[in-house]
């Protein structure tokens, strides 16, 4: 059995910051026992087990959280263990969320940590209003999109229980980033969609006529060759035999057109998206966030003012300054988003607009009217009765300046479009 | 071209950053710890994940209750045991990889007695350690030419500095490496341009001429009506791009992508190929150009070859990268284009072996020549090569010696500078030293309360006392971060400990493996603002 724990000693840090007040403290911030147990009790969620998931936990275990929750819908796998420290070996194959809470249980006691092996769109608000911080540390613009918009549609302004701080971090090698959103008071997630860069993509002809690189002849083996001569199984990027297939392909291919440079980690890296990952920036990314959750839980010091750019590559730098909201956010602004197109265009070319515009990238929108459906992607019936409508010049579907909704397989909320004829 | 080993698995996140040859230097490491703490910990796991070769802990202290709210590395099952031997058998079970030991020994006796110790290291790593001890460490790291790195956490910030005689880096990762000699072009690639002739070409040919191909034709032309030399001012620059464009062919439904890309990139065209003044200057460094000797670094002596190669067969150019961004081409002329500048960089590279060979000799070390990889390797970034020498700690700690201005004009410029977090360190650690507690911080012996009025007036003084010392103003550093920092009075909070961890792992990283950038030579962070400032000090 542990022998008992003195806890001033044990949280003498902590404890130093939250006893006094000073300069840099945020407004309202009171010291005390009163905001001690707060820290102590509060709730609050990680989503994602992975790099920043691991970090974050144990980080939030050290800060004095004791009731912290995990999501993560992966296993554990070899190319985890450089950095995802609370996994070994034995662990492959493992769910994540479980593997890390038990870890970090055992190493801290009195920290209880509750995992869920699954998806964050398989929980609904009412599981993501019991926290009172939410920090994510996600590895795709997909996952972000949907907390982000999910936990600012719970906010009523009438009840400020319902405002969820959202922190998240992302990395990329040596580089990351930490930020901090205060639903409907700082920008949020979509209020930036047009920070990300979209991930590298290849011109189809380029690929199927013209290779020059070797990720070409990769691209070609994955996007062309695979569903040609497998229509009937799925490509697993995690499937060495798959992989393997590909190289012989890709490899061939790139004899045939005198191309070098195709190995099986870069054809790994080119079908699955690899993104270079180290333990050390996940360490400054996680620990970023986990001291604005410390700072937001207790006030004991003013808040990141929003978002933190952190390089590491040419010596030290970084980057922090205020994202500003942005009024027609499809997620969190007050007034629709605007659209200008000429009448004459069809509506397959105001929805390939919508996919395409770097602020506000749907994959396969649904478009409807106050009076009725334009196009919908589901159920099959609507969709083959609204399909004529594509190729609808717009003005005989709409007024100008008039207002669409627009729900997407991206986005957990609808958003309001205006429609406005250019010429 | 087989399907990776469980190492090659494992590593496989970061062997995309530093490669087979930078995981090899990263495991030849051998990492010395002074101080099991909260941050020396956290620094040492990032180090230990991706596989350094081996680490030795020093600490005497023993595990305490205050140890379990900042330390992930030890247990409640360990308190009142060595700390040395509780961190590093939980350190070590991270990596099987990685070999460790610990001492459990008093770091600060370790430095007073047996300076020979630190001898055997790659890289020290010393957290919790301050004042005489810390110099005469780094007097110690100094002597014996072992990297050093001094970490320091207080409350929501963090400080670290790295010590290094000299830290040469081939691989610094640049964003991109372009070099298409488009106003010299060799004998190669402008017989290669010459054998296109675009106004014969159908309209798919000319649709995918690489751009590289356009601009040396525009470039030939332009230097026959100007006297072979480069558009150099902003009208001939235009014209010059009109000189592009009037090879465009306007045809309904072609897209004219390379020509886009050639007026893109018409700059390159105009721009001399030059060896850039920082490249010159290890040319011309003394190590390059003095006499060999057997331990004369890899880095010196193809350094040496490089400037002869310049002088020589380069024709005052830097051997060529041999890299080819990708364009709008077809296959044929891309692929025909990059074999061209593959070639050339290879009969450099091999012309700068050749001269290695001979200084290898010549250095009186031909038992031990230099790999090819190594050479090749210098070749391809000899735009990009660095040489970092670092200012010892002594002279930034002797008031005489000290870089006090870049202080005085960060603090100038921004009383919020995280400079001011820097001072109130350095003065901390004086009073430190006579308090026997950081100001602010309750005295453990006597338990008394603290007066934290009287701490902040003594690190008042002790701010102003250094700053005169150093010719600077008494009242630089304002009040406000005098009240904080007595706020703080030394608290390790797990959080600060972490963000060090990681920011100091990653110099780390890039000292071990010689790739990358580090830092030259201090970085403060301020976790109020998220805000890291790096500074020479």
């Amino acid at each position: 059995m542990a022998p008992s724990i003195n806890s001033q000693q044990r949280w003498r840090g902590v404890y130093r910051y939250l006893e006094r007040t000073g300069p840099f403290a945020n407004e309202g911030f009171e010291p005390g026992e009163k905001v001690k147990d707060f820290l102590h009790t509060i709730k609050v969620l990680v989503v994602g087990a992975g790099g920043l998931g691991c970090e974050l936990l144990k980080d939030l275990a050290l800060t004095g959280f004791t009731d912290i929750h995990v999501i993560d819908m992966d296993t554990i796998d070899i190319s985890n263990l450089n950095r995802q420290f609370l996994f070994r070996a034995a662990d492959l194959g493992k769910p994540k969320a479980e593997v890390a809470a038990d870890f970090v249980m055992k190493r801290v006691p009195g920290c209880k940590i509750t995992p869920y092996f699954g998806k964050i769109q398989d929980k609904d608000e009412e599981y993501y209003s019991q926290f009172t911080i939410i920090i994510c540390g996600l590895d795709s613009v997909e996952a972000r999109r949907w907390m982000n918009a999910t936990v600012i549609n719970m906010y009523d302004e009438d009840d400020p229980e319902t405002l969820k701080p959202i922190i998240d971090g992302g990395t990329e090698g040596f580089k990351g980033q930490s930020r901090i959103i205060l639903p409907h008071f700082t920008a949020c997630y979509e209020c930036s969609l047009d920070m990300q860069t979209k991930p590298t993509t290849y011109p189809m002809c380029t690929i199927a006529n013209t290779p020059r690189l070797p990720e070409h002849c990769i691209e070609w083996a994955s996007v062309l060759e695979w569903p040609r001569t497998f229509p009937d199984k799925k490509l697993d990027g995690d499937d060495p035999e798959h992989i393997k297939w590909l190289l012989d392909q890709a490899s061939a291919r790139a004899r045939q057109y005198d191309i070098t440079g195709v190995t099986y980690s870069l054809t790994q890296g080119v079908v699955k998206n690899i993104i270079p990952a180290i333990a050390s920036t996940n360490a400054i990314v996680a620990a970023s966030c986990a001291t604005e959750a410390f700072k937001i839980a207790t006030n004991c010091a003013t808040y990141m003012s929003n978002y933190m750019m952190y390089v590491g590559e040419q010596g030290v730098y970084t980057y922090t300054f205020e994202l500003q909201k942005k009024d027609d956010c499809p997620v969190c602004g007050a007034v629709a988003i605007k659209i200008d197109v000429p009448a004459n265009s069809t509506l397959q070319d105001l929805i390939d607009l919508l996919m395409e515009r770097k602020d506000i990238r749907l994959k396969a929108p649904s478009l409807r009217t106050g009076s009725g459906s334009l196009y919908m992607q589901a159920p099959r019936a609507l969709r083959d009765a609204t399909a004529p409508n594509l190729v609808k010049p717009l003005r005989e579907l709409l007024e100008d300046g008039g207002e669409i909704t627009v729900t997407d397989q991206a986005l957990p909320i609808s958003m309001n479009v205006t429609v406005r004829f250019s010429d | 071209m087989s399907i990776a080993d469980s190492k090659t698995q494992k590593y496989d996140r970061q062997l995309r950053l530093w490669h087979a040859h930078g995981q090899a230097a990263l495991e030849r490491s051998k990492v010395c710890l002074l101080n099991g703490s909260g941050v020396g910990t956290e620094i040492v796991k990032n180090l230990i994940l991706p596989g350094i070769g081996s680490l030795v802990v020093v600490d005497s202290a023993i595990v305490s209750d205050s140890d379990l709210g900042e330390n992930f590395f030890v247990t409640p099952a360990h308190v009142g045991q060595p700390r040395a031997k509780a961190v590093s058998d939980l350190l070590l079970e991270l990596n099987g990889d990685v070999h460790g030991d610990y001492l459990q020994e008093d770091p600060e006796a370790m430095i007073e007695r047996s300076p020979e110790f630190f001898k055997q290291f790659t890289l020290v790593i010393a957290t919790q350690i301050s004042g005489k001890s810390l110099r005469r460490l780094a007097d110690i790291c100094w002597e014996q030419d072992v990297a050093l790195i001094i970490v320091q956490a207080h409350g929501l910030v963090g400080y670290a500095r790295i010590q290094v005689r000299e830290h040469t880096i081939v691989e610094s990762h640049p964003e991109q490496i372009v070099d298409l000699r488009f106003d010299s072009p060799f004998p190669a690639l402008a017989a290669f341009a010459d054998s296109f002739d675009l106004d014969a070409m159908d309209s798919l040919a000319h649709s995918h001429m690489p751009y590289i191909i356009l601009l040396l034709k525009a470039l030939n032309t332009w230097k026959q009506s100007h006297n072979a030399a480069l558009p150099s001012n902003r009208d001939e620059r235009e014209e010059f791009k009109q000189l592009v464009r009037t090879q465009e062919r306007k045809e309904p439904g072609v897209e004219n992508l390379n020509f886009e890309e050639a007026l893109a990139s018409a700059y390159r065209a105009w721009t001399p190929t030059t060896i850039p003044s920082s490249i010159q200057s290890i040319l011309d460094d003394t190590r390059a150009a003095e006499n060999l000797t057997p331990d004369t670094p890899d880095f010196w002596i193809i350094a040496r070859a490089v400037r002869d190669f310049v002088a020589n067969e380069g024709h005052g150019l830097l051997p060529l990268p041999g890299t080819v961004p990708d364009m709008h081409s077809d296959t044929e002329s891309y692929v025909n284009l990059q074999t061209i500048y593959r070639t050339k960089a290879r009969q450099d590279a091999a012309a700068v072996a050749a001269r290695v060979t001979e200084l290898v000799a010549l250095a009186g070390r031909a038992e031990r020549p230099i790999a090819l990889d190594e050479i090749d390797r210098f070749c391809k970034n000899a735009a990009f090569v660095k040489v970092l020498r670092y200012r010892s700690f002594a002279e930034e700690s002797d008031p005489r010696t000290a870089e006090a201005k870049t202080i005085g004009n960060a603090l100038a410029s921004d009383p919020r500078d995280n400079a001011a977090w820097y001072v109130a360190l350095r003065a901390g650690e004086e009073c430190k030293e006579h308090l026997g507690r950081w100001p602010g911080e309750p005295d453990s012996t006597s338990g008394h309360e603290v007066d934290v009025e009287s701490d902040a007036a003594v690190l008042r003084d002790a701010i102003a006392t250094y700053l005169a010392a150093r010719g600077l103003p008494t009242d630089a550093v304002s009040n406000d971060h005098v009240v904080e920092f007595v706020r703080a009075a030394g608290a390790n909070l797990h959080v600060t400990a972490a963000l060090l961890g990681g920011v100091v792992s990653q110099e780390a990283i890039k000292l071990l493996t010689r790739q990358y950038v580090p830092i030259d030579n201090t970085v403060v962070f301020d976790g109020v603002r998220s805000v890291a400032s790096v500074y020479r000090l």
